[in-house]
């Protein structure tokens, strides 16, 4: 029985989420953060991992409209009660610990869409307009915090999860389209110190001396490290202070300065086989629910990566949003975990008749399986 | 989920490429920016060299002064930052925010800049505990030129000032760099190359807040060359003592006095008065306390000994009789009147004293000084044979002493005379040399200049039976360790074209001016002096011709008489009676010189190091 348990379990995807994990910490340590710190989120992350992975992910679809409202009970509190750092409302301490809501609620929101939309044959126009209707005050609670990084990867796992689970491209389009339409009227519909904070949010290099500074402080980093990098503990733009957010939003730079080129290579075929190896287990997930959550936790990871990377390297505009398992910080670190181990939980009880045999078989779609 | 695939493949794609050209393609160029970030060249700036007397006793030292000093690049980037770090080293040196904005707009923004004035202890001790929170501000300290008793030695060793525009244009290729100071008067100015040293440089690694993290290479400075001066640090208090205490006796406010070593050109001492403190320079001076330097009446900041041009008046008769008696117009034994006047041309021509001295030879006429008696001879010799011989005691040139603003003094000649001539034909009467002018030429007056040191040059040349001396106020050069790099050599300029025995008559007449009874002898008696060497006074008149002119007062002095050791000059500005006013200056100096006679000539540097 016990070998049959490890059978089923997909062995690469924590081998590479280890190697994230190993790597995330030896670049924290060079960026001078609380390493030991991140280490105890590592370890609290590893054990949430594990308890996820035993616990039968089925039951909780039933859960999902109670983790909805403490979702939303949790975001609302933040507001009212939340530590203001860096003028935004993120913080929530729980048992004398900080806590991040936003981080805890991507995961959420992933296991409650999975589970409204996993009771869909079909996503109707009106399904389609009340799963956005589950996902706006979650995405706008958010954005007033404001955390604009979580809010987009917040639209983007319900998109995501949207198209994975059946949505037509007309009716994400025409998200899109609302969302040109919307977006541009947003700081008038806002009160003046928020439409300012969302300004300074939007546009933080607003100030003309930090023009540019964060963005190209890192790209001077990137670039300093060459093909083979300067070595582990000898990135002096990281070490010295120059790049900002070192640990968290800019890790990737200080990482990319140490490790050059190749080792900026390897991590992101790291993050890519490990974002297959999701798509792999939604594809293989004994039921519909199952496969939606290994799908929204593939965009959640996915939104991150390619967000962190982009804005690291100069392609997207700055928000800050943590690389997942590299950036410092304990509510992304064990959620990122936690969530990856749903994932494993999903694998572990596909039935065995449907494994594939030999490799990737693409085209089973989650839709099909229902 | 193939689409899903394919985009993630798609993405991580243009990451990768993305990262290519930047860690391959433009990863020298970011390279060079991340080193630009985190090294920065710093100047090690070089000691100066330090300037003693002949004994070792040093005039100056390098004090540390603390300063603060912005990057303008490593301040806080965002405009609010930036302007509550401004606000704060505002508050901290209490000065106003406009002036660190006016320092910070031109300057360079990777290079430090000093802002604000030198820091109290104070000050040092605040900004020490404010700094970890100052993006971009260090404490930098550099050495101040603290000058002793500036208003004794303040015009032999001048001081040190910031470069102005003009000395940076001439001074960049040689290594200077804009926040340095550079010698402005006196010694520090003439030895500027010797006491300079060399600059070194460190490049350091710095963090984002600008502090030093580590030092990845330096050349390190090399000091400048200590000079050990020919001054005798006592003689010269003495010297600055005497000359104020006959100034102020005779309520004077301006003179000077050069003592010489007549066998080797060494000063021993030079001082001007007003003196002014030099400190006030290098420590940083009000607006108000230059303008009152400069606008003193009495010209502090002017060293007469060196730069203040006067008429030697009598004391230039030793030049009128040496040409006398070595051109054979008169001998030793020649006798000619001193009438109380004499005419020439039409003009009349007065003695000193309004009765007929009698007849006279050329050591008598020179004791008393009988300016009737040199007209003759000035009129026999003729002015072109006089100029030359003025300009062979070293009238007329200046010494090249190691100090900017020698001035040569003056002697007048035909051509001197109608090229100076304002009248519109340079042929007319009033531009032609007269035979009034040859005689008042004779006595030390008409257009005739010279200066305390040149008197004082030439004082020494009446010692040493006629050699007239590079004077010099450098005894050794000495680098930092130690070292001897040079040492003065005894440079002889000029032989004055004089017999022995003519130059002894002249000598004689010096002797016997200072032993005449009921006169000078006086001085000397009453002060312990003997008065055994040689003295001429001369009270010149300046400011036109006339009766009635304003007078300088003038001593020159040699003793002792066979083998002299010591030669000097005073100066009275204003003087009125030299026999009265500048004599007992030079017998005060030379009771001191007679106490520390041994000393004075015994140059220690060479015990030292």
């Amino acid at each position: 029985m016990r070998a049959a348990v490890w059978n089923r379990l997909d062995h690469l995807q924590p081998l590479l989420a280890g190697m994230l994990v190993a790597l995330g910490l030896m670049t924290v340590y060079s960026a001078r953060a609380d390493w030991m710190r991140q280490l105890v989120w590592v370890i609290l992350g590893a054990a949430a991992y594990a308890a996820a992975t035993a616990f039968d992910y089925r039951r909780l679809r039933a859960l999902a409209p109670w983790l909805y409202l403490a979702m939303l009970a949790m975001l609302i509190s933040v507001r009212l009660l939340g530590r203001t750092t860096l003028g935004a409302q993120r913080w929530l301490s729980v048992g004398g610990f900080p806590l991040q809501p936003s981080e805890l609620s991507k995961l959420m929101l992933v296991l409650v869409l999975a589970a409204y939309l996993s009771r869909l044959d079909r996503i109707s126009w009106r399904a389609f307009i009340a799963a956005i209707g589950l996902v706006a005050p979650v995405a706008a609670l958010i954005l007033l915090q404001p955390d604009l990084g979580t809010t987009i990867v917040v639209v983007a796992v319900a998109m995501g999860m949207l198209f994975l689970g059946g949505a037509r491209v007309v009716q994400l389009g025409s998200v899109a389209a609302c969302a040109v339409v919307v977006i541009p009227l947003l700081p008038h519909l806002l009160h003046g110190y928020q439409r300012r904070r969302l300004e300074i949010f939007l546009n933080p290099n607003s100030e003309p001396l930090g023009a540019g500074y964060n963005l190209l402080q890192a790209r001077i980093a990137v670039g300093a490290g060459g093909l083979f990098g300067q070595g582990w503990l000898h990135g002096l733009q990281g070490a010295l202070g120059f790049v900002p957010e070192r640990a968290t939003d800019f890790v990737f730079a200080v990482f990319a300065e140490q490790f050059g080129l190749l080792g900026s290579l390897l991590l992101l075929a790291i993050f890519g086989t490990l974002l297959i190896r999701l798509l792999r287990s939604a594809a293989a997930a004994p039921d519909r629910f199952g496969a939606l959550v290994a799908a929204g936790v593939f965009v959640m990871i996915f939104a991150q990566v390619v967000e962190n990377v982009g804005m690291n390297i100069g392609l997207l505009p700055i928000a800050g949003i943590p690389l997942p398992l590299i950036s410092y910080g304990g509510s992304a670190t064990v959620t990122t975990l936690a969530a990856l181990g749903l994932v494993q939980s999903v694998t572990l009880r596909r039935p065995l008749l449907l494994r594939p045999q030999a490799g990737w078989s693409g085209n089973i779609t989650v839709r099909a399986q229902a | 989920m193939v689409a899903a695939a394919v985009l993630v493949v798609l993405l991580v794609g243009v990451l990768s490429l993305k990262l290519a050209q930047l860690q391959v393609y433009d990863s020298a160029t970011l390279a060079g920016l991340a080193r630009a970030n985190t090294v920065h060249r710093v100047v090690l700036e070089a000691d100066r060299g330090i300037i003693y007397d002949r004994h070792a006793v040093p005039l100056v030292q390098n004090t540390p002064v603390w300063n603060l000093e912005i990057v303008p690049a490593d301040l806080p980037a965002d405009a609010r930052g930036r302007a509550a770090e401004l606000a704060a080293i505002a508050a901290l040196t209490g000065q106003p925010e406009d002036g660190l904005h006016a320092v910070l707009g031109v300057a360079d923004p990777f290079t430090p800049a000093r802002v604000g004035p030198d820091l109290t202890d104070a000050q040092v001790l605040a900004f020490n505990e404010r700094l970890p929170a100052l993006a971009g501000v260090s404490l930098a300290h550099h050495a101040v030129r603290t000058y002793a008793d500036p208003m004794t030695f303040g015009h032999v060793v001048g001081y040190v000032g910031p470069l102005d525009d003009e000395d940076l244009k001439r001074l960049r290729p040689r290594g200077y760099q804009p926040d340095e100071v550079v010698g402005k008067v006196g010694v520090e100015a003439g030895l500027e190359s010797i006491l300079r040293g060399t600059n070194g440089w460190a490049d350091v690694e710095v963090d984002a807040r600008g502090q030093i993290v580590k030092t990845i290479a330096m050349q390190p400075p090399v000091a400048g060359h200590a000079v050990y001066l020919t001054i005798d640090a006592s003689l010269q208090s003495a010297t600055a003592q005497a000359l104020a205490a006959g100034l102020q006796r005779d309520h004077k406010t301006a003179g000077a006095s050069v003592v010489i070593d007549p066998q080797s050109g060494e000063v021993l001492s030079l001082v001007s008065l007003p003196g002014y403190d030099t400190n006030l320079f290098t420590h940083g001076i009000s607006h108000a306390a230059y303008n009152r330097l400069v606008t003193d009446p009495d010209r502090p900041l002017l060293n007469r000994a060196i730069a203040g041009q006067y008429a030697p008046g009598s004391t230039f008769k030793m030049v009128t009789a040496t040409a006398g008696l070595q051109e054979g117009k008169i001998t030793a034994q020649t006798l000619l009147g001193c009438p109380s006047y004499l005419s020439y041309g039409g003009w009349v021509y007065h003695n000193w004293a309004s009765y007929n001295l009698g007849y006279m030879n050329v050591a008598k006429a020179l004791a008393v000084s009988c300016d009737t008696f040199f007209y003759q001879v000035a009129a026999m010799v003729g002015d072109v044979t006089l100029a030359r011989y003025a300009r062979a005691f070293g009238f007329g040139q200046a010494k090249a002493i190691e100090m900017p603003g020698v001035q040569p003094g003056l002697v007048p000649d035909r051509i001197w005379k109608q090229l100076q001539c304002d009248a519109p034909d340079l042929n007319s009467d009033s531009c032609r040399w007269t035979l009034g002018d040859t005689i008042t030429f004779g006595i030390g007056q008409s257009a005739l200049l010279t200066t305390p040191l040149n008197q004082a040059v030439y004082a020494a040349a009446l010692a040493n039976g006629g050699q007239v001396l590079q004077p010099t106020l450098v005894y050794q050069v000495r680098d930092a360790g130690g070292e001897v790099i040079s040492t003065h050599q005894r440079q002889v300029v000029d032989s004055v074209p004089a017999s022995p025995a003519n130059l002894e008559a002249v000598r004689e007449g010096m002797r016997q001016e200072i032993n005449r009874p009921y006169n000078m002898n006086y001085w000397f008696r009453s002060a312990g002096v003997p008065a055994d060497g040689g003295g001429k006074t001369g009270t010149a008149q300046w400011g036109g011709s006339g009766l009635d002119l304003p007078t300088h007062a003038w001593f020159v002095f040699f003793a002792p008489y066979s083998q002299p050791d010591v030669a000097l000059s005073v100066f009275v500005e204003r003087g009125e009676l030299s026999e009265v006013e500048a004599a007992p200056i030079g017998v005060q100096i030379m009771k001191f010189f007679n106490g520390s006679r041994a000393a004075i000539h015994t140059a220690t540097p060479k015990a030292l190091a």
